[in-house]
């Protein structure tokens, strides 16, 4: 067996009647980029939701780093070293660029969290270098004062993932990073995501199939709640049930 | 060469040197309180200093208050509760243990860290609008327990709060005189807000303005709201405690009024009309409605219906409140001010 980062065993939800996502398992090769796609409604965010903690699953087991941690809270799942972007813009849309990447920073301050979290603002030098670091590589540094609620969606969606990124995890969950984003935004993204394979493991959720051909070492695809099919992107877009049940509506599109 | 960058980028650094404007606005305050002193201490006036005395202390509430509400996104609609608490605590201690403001103050401190607590625990397992139910419930509770339990002068309260010397290390106050008692009430707010706004500068402080801006993601940045939130409670829930001590200090007595319902929305207003989140706006609220509420009162009966009038009209027209308004005014003008001289 390689060396998995993240491994999900027979992982199972269900609202009400619906199992939203039934018995999955698969693996995220560490320092590769593992792509789980699907049609709307697949089961992909609920999937994320449960490795992530957001969601409590009925069955099943989420092992991180050799360890269990089915049903962790998010914040505990952070301390371990996963963190998670969200579909959704989630940001502290009241606040400044640089105060939502200086909270989202604050876990890697040195020294005690209650120590870390006492001390004046201005003395958290881990944090704001860390800042800087984020600022530069996601080109958001001519707008550190600007609040978060005022920056453009492709700028929102950008400190959206280094928000995800500033605690240094070692695995990284990307819920359709380019959601709304525009070609070129959606490129840049793209390689983005790429330089950061390597540096940390990314689970990732999309739903351009070409972005994700293009980026994945791993596919998983999941339908109706349950995977259909997983491998290497060139197998799973060759996979007849795939085509069928996923490039059916836009074989064209895919096509290209 | 204005098309220098470095020049451009200069200027932008200057624009941020301007002093803070939040910071002025504190300082003002402050000052005001001492001209107040010094001109009321001139004319030998007592009634003016023992309102603004009291304004002072229901600033302190607000202050707690401005911590749940301005900052933690949280509405407390109890938090008499905190305020009495803290000044029964200490005309107990004062009447029956020793007549000690620093023990006063020190049971006090070590008390409401706990009921605080306890209260938080309660309290903040509800959000919105449950919160400040919960909040309100736990007050109107204990105040009937308070109302009905004779050992504790039931509805007359405790009276005979002895006249103290508060020893500092060069001198002593006597808070029978009222100018005396006005400056101690103001250096021991002074470090209570100090303390406050210190605690507001640190990540734990920012932590919880991520709570009030978008709690769902507070957990994925590796924390747990609830527990900010019951720092937050119990930080606010000793601010208020610590306020309420100075009260019988002030009065020689404690009456159950204190924990009542008016006791709480009138620190809320305060909150609102003075700016909520800016933390000096409490006290500036409660500093402009307690002159507001005696003045009118000296006239009409009905200053209840100019004060909510007030509210209302504030909360309409100017929801950010008074320095909500004053402090970003006053730094772009200084921003202003600092550009002109830089550029000179």
């Amino acid at each position: 067996m390689s060396d998995a980062i993240l491994s999900v065993r027979g992982l199972s939800v269900r609202f009400g009647t619906l199992a939203a996502v039934n018995d999955i398992s698969f693996e995220a090769e560490r320092g590769g980029i593992t792509s789980i796609i699907g049609p709307n409604g697949a089961g992909k965010s609920s999937l994320f939701n449960l490795v992530s903690g957001a969601l409590r699953p009925d069955a099943g087991r989420v092992i991180f780093d050799g360890r269990d941690v089915t049903g962790r809270r998010p914040d505990r799942l952070l301390a371990a070293g996963m963190a998670r972007s969200f579909q959704i813009t989630n940001l502290f849309f009241e606040l400044s660029v640089r105060e939502n990447l200086r909270l989202a920073a604050q876990f890697v301050e040195p020294g005690s969290r209650l120590g870390a979290l006492l001390r004046p603002v201005g003395a958290s030098r881990a944090a704001r270098a860390r800042v800087d670091e984020l600022t530069a590589r996601f080109a958001l540094r001519e707008r550190l004062d600007e609040l978060a609620g005022y920056l453009s969606h492709g700028e929102q969606r950008r400190l959206e993932i280094a928000v995800a990124l500033a605690a240094r995890p070692r695995l990284l969950l990307l819920d359709e990073p380019t959601q709304g984003m525009s070609h070129t935004d959606t490129q840049d993204t793209a390689a983005l995501i790429k330089s950061l394979a390597g540096e940390l493991s990314i689970l990732l959720i999309e739903h351009d199939v070409d972005l994700v051909m293009n980026l994945s070492d791993h596919v998983i695809v999941m339908h109706q709640g349950a995977k259909l099919a997983e491998g290497s992107p060139q197998a799973v877009r060759g996979d007849p049930a795939v085509q069928a049940a996923y490039f059916g509506e836009g074989a064209h599109a895919a096509a290209h | 060469m204005p098309d220098d960058p470095a020049v451009a980028n200069h200027d932008r650094v200057s624009r941020r040197r301007g002093p803070g404007a939040m910071r002025l606005l504190t300082w003002l305050f402050f000052a005001c309180a001492l001209v107040f002193a010094a001109i009321a201490g001139l004319l030998g006036d007592v009634f003016f200093f023992r309102l603004a005395t009291e304004s002072l202390i229901y600033g302190g509430l607000a202050l707690a208050v401005d911590i749940l509400l301005g900052r933690t996104g949280l509405l407390p609609l109890g938090h008499a509760l905190f305020f009495g608490f803290g000044a029964y605590v200490a005309a107990l201690v004062l009447k029956y243990w020793a007549a000690s403001f620093w023990l006063a103050i020190g049971v006090v401190l070590a008390s409401s860290l706990v009921a605080g607590c306890i209260g938080g625990v309660i309290a903040i397992r509800a959000r919105g609008v449950y919160f400040a139910l919960i909040s309100f419930g736990l007050a109107e509770v204990v105040s009937k327990i308070v109302f009905n339990t004779r050992s504790l002068g039931a509805s007359d309260g405790i009276i005979g709060i002895p006249v103290l010397r508060v020893n500092f290390a060069l001198f002593s106050i006597d808070t029978a005189r009222a100018p005396e008692l006005f400056l101690l009430v103001l250096a021991f707010l002074g470090v209570l807000f100090a303390a406050v706004a210190w605690l507001m500068n640190t990540p734990l402080g920012r932590l919880l303005s991520a709570i009030k801006a978008n709690e769902h993601r507070v957990p994925f940045l590796g924390f747990d709201p609830w527990r900010l939130k019951l720092a937050a409670f119990t930080v606010s829930a000793v601010v208020a405690a610590l306020s309420g001590a100075l009260y019988p200090v002030l009065r020689g007595f404690v009456s159950p009024e204190l924990l009542f319902f008016q006791v709480s929305v009138n620190a809320v207003i305060n909150v609102i009309v003075g700016g909520t989140g800016t933390l000096i706006g409490p006290l500036y609220g409660s500093a402009i409605l307690t002159a507001l509420r005696s003045v009118i009162g000296s006239f009409t009966a009905h200053h209840l219906l100019v004060i909510g009038l007030v509210f209302m009209a504030s909360v309409v027209f100017f929801p950010r409140g008074l320095i909500g308004y004053a402090a970003p005014a006053l730094q772009r003008r200084l921003d202003d001010w600092a550009n002109r001289r830089s550029r000179r």
